[in-house]
């Protein structure tokens, strides 16, 4: 009888984490049209976390985790404050990827000796998460719970009609850089287990899928949550048979799954 | 006048350009306003001075208080364009998300009763739990009605409501204005005036500036939409009312 391990165990719960991230987070994205977003904010976490592992190598001992999930925070409070100067948005978030990405490079360039560290940042590996990692990702994923809880309807309200929410006294930047905020911890929670190529795999397209299948707000929600879930287990599946990592093989489910609902009427 | 909407010496300006210039008016509570203008001349800017969305020079009282303060009790229903058609919601989502914004947790029946009223009013509460999206332009603009009347505000402002209405929607809706005339304040936008000429009390012309305000019969002049448009229009005018010829295809006569 086939046994897991705690390395399977650790894999696991990252991905029903990563699957509640999707369900929050990657729904609003979708909704928001902000998916361009998630790949600009998984490049700057990725510069935090090099920077992070730059630091501990040659200064002083810092998690690499605390590190991406200051720069991701920064950068979507940056494009925030972009966007509510009337800079276009897709704009703003160009600058700070190519920004993110150029820091990226140079500090990956400064742990070149450490080179497996920075391809773990690049594709990640759900199999190779340590306590300490799992124990980050559900302080971080229960962070996004307690702001989508308690702010879902004010932000919803905020990207649906801005303008009469604004009239009812709610301001509409404030909640639309709130939900960049969200989007960026949801960003990092991915980026140690599957890498920050693949984030854009299993934040974004489970979500889309569900809102084709859903066709409603709570549906798209719950659809996302147990595609991303089906997704991730089915990677970590079929990685237990080959060297290929878990965050390959889900990527590869979810995009199937999404070419599946095209066919939905 | 004891309730009063006033707006006196109003200017705004945009990067040094100027979109209104030396507005006045005052109109009772309860009343009913229209203002037409061609496009460009500052109608929707008029619209968010008065709700304080946008920087503004001079003095606007709505009801005794200034228009960031007054926003508790009006009901504001923008240009239908506005809105995020990416979120698939439901039409009772769209109808409760004022009352539910308010709150973080849970669903208050009144709300419920609320909103479930106001789609009755404007005759579609069958849609309650239908797909919002799914929804004809004129059908949404009704729902969004709704939600405004749904907030129970004594002012309503109303940016083009009329925009993707068939002319029977638009007379339903007509209709729904003229039996909230009596109780509430509306100021509406809108380049069709023909509907409204028989419940409306007063007019405002505006063109970045006031070119005439006052009463349907004594606004609606062939100089004064001449002035208006920079060209002339048609007149008809019928015991109390005037319309105007070729503003819109169903003209009265």
């Amino acid at each position: 009888m086939f046994t897991p391990n705690i390395w399977v165990l650790r894999g696991i719960i990252a991905i029903f984490l990563i699957s509640v991230v999707a369900a929050s987070a990657g729904s609003f994205s979708i909704f928001q049209k902000s998916t361009f977003f998630v790949s600009g904010i998984a490049h700057g976490s990725l510069a935090g976390a090099a920077l992070g592992i730059y630091i501990s190598l040659y200064f002083f001992p810092i998690n690499p985790f605390i590190m991406a999930m200051m720069f991701s925070v920064l950068f979507a409070v940056a494009i925030g404050i972009a966007s509510h100067r009337k800079e276009n948005i897709e704009v703003a978030i160009g600058i700070m990827f190519s920004f993110s990405m150029s820091l990226a490079i140079l500090f990956l360039a400064m742990i070149k000796e450490y080179a497996s560290v920075a391809w773990g940042l690049i594709i990640g590996d759900l199999l190779l998460l340590s306590s300490q990692d799992v124990i980050w990702m559900l302080i971080t994923v229960a962070l996004i719970l307690l702001i989508f809880f308690t702010f879902r309807r004010k932000i919803l309200f905020s990207i649906f009609d801005p303008e009469v929410a604004m009239v009812q006294g709610i301001n509409p930047y404030l909640y639309e850089t709130l939900l960049f905020i969200l989007i960026a911890l949801g960003v990092v929670v991915l980026l140690k287990g599957v890498g920050a190529i693949l984030v854009y795999a299993l934040l974004i397209v489970p979500a889309a899928t569900a809102k084709r299948i859903a066709g409603s707000f709570e549906g798209t929600i719950i659809y996302s949550f147990f595609i991303s879930l089906i997704s991730g287990l089915g990677g970590i599946f079929l990685s237990l048979f080959t060297s290929v990592v878990p965050s390959a093989y889900a990527g590869l489910i979810a995009t199937f799954i999404y070419f599946l609902s095209l066919f939905k009427k | 006048m004891k309730e009063k909407i006033e707006v006196r010496g109003l200017e705004v300006r945009y990067d040094g350009y100027v979109a209104l210039k030396n507005i006045n008016f005052k109109i009772p509570h309860p009343s009913f306003l229209v203002i037409m203008g061609p496009n460009g001349a500052g109608k929707t800017t008029l619209l968010k001075a008065l709700l304080g969305l946008i920087p503004y020079q001079g003095k606007i009282e709505i009801l005794g208080k200034k228009p960031k303060e007054a926003r508790e009790f009006i009901g504001y229903m923008p240009q239908r364009d506005k809105i995020n058609t990416n979120i698939p919601l439901k039409v009772r989502d769209v109808l409760l998300m004022p009352l539910l914004s308010k709150r973080s947790f849970g669903i208050r029946k009144k709300d419920i009763k609320r909103a479930k009223e106001a789609l009755k009013f404007v005759g579609l509460q069958h849609l309650w739990d239908k797909d919002f999206l799914s929804l004809s332009g004129g059908q949404q603009q009704r729902v969004f009605f709704a939600r405004t009347l749904a907030m129970e505000p004594k002012v309503i402002i109303l940016d083009e409501p009329f925009s993707a209405m068939d002319v029977a929607t638009k007379m339903k809706v007509v209709q729904f204005l003229h039996r909230l005339k009596n109780s509430k304040t509306i100021i509406l936008v809108t380049h069709d005036i023909n509907p409204l000429a028989e419940c409306t009390d007063n007019v405002l012309l505006l063109n970045r500036v006031v070119i005439a305000f006052g009463r349907v019969v004594d606004v609606i002049k062939e100089e004064n939409i001449k002035n208006l448009y920079g060209a002339p229009i048609p007149i008809v005018k019928t015991e109390n009312v005037c319309y105007l010829v070729g503003s819109d295809a169903h003209v009265h006569t």
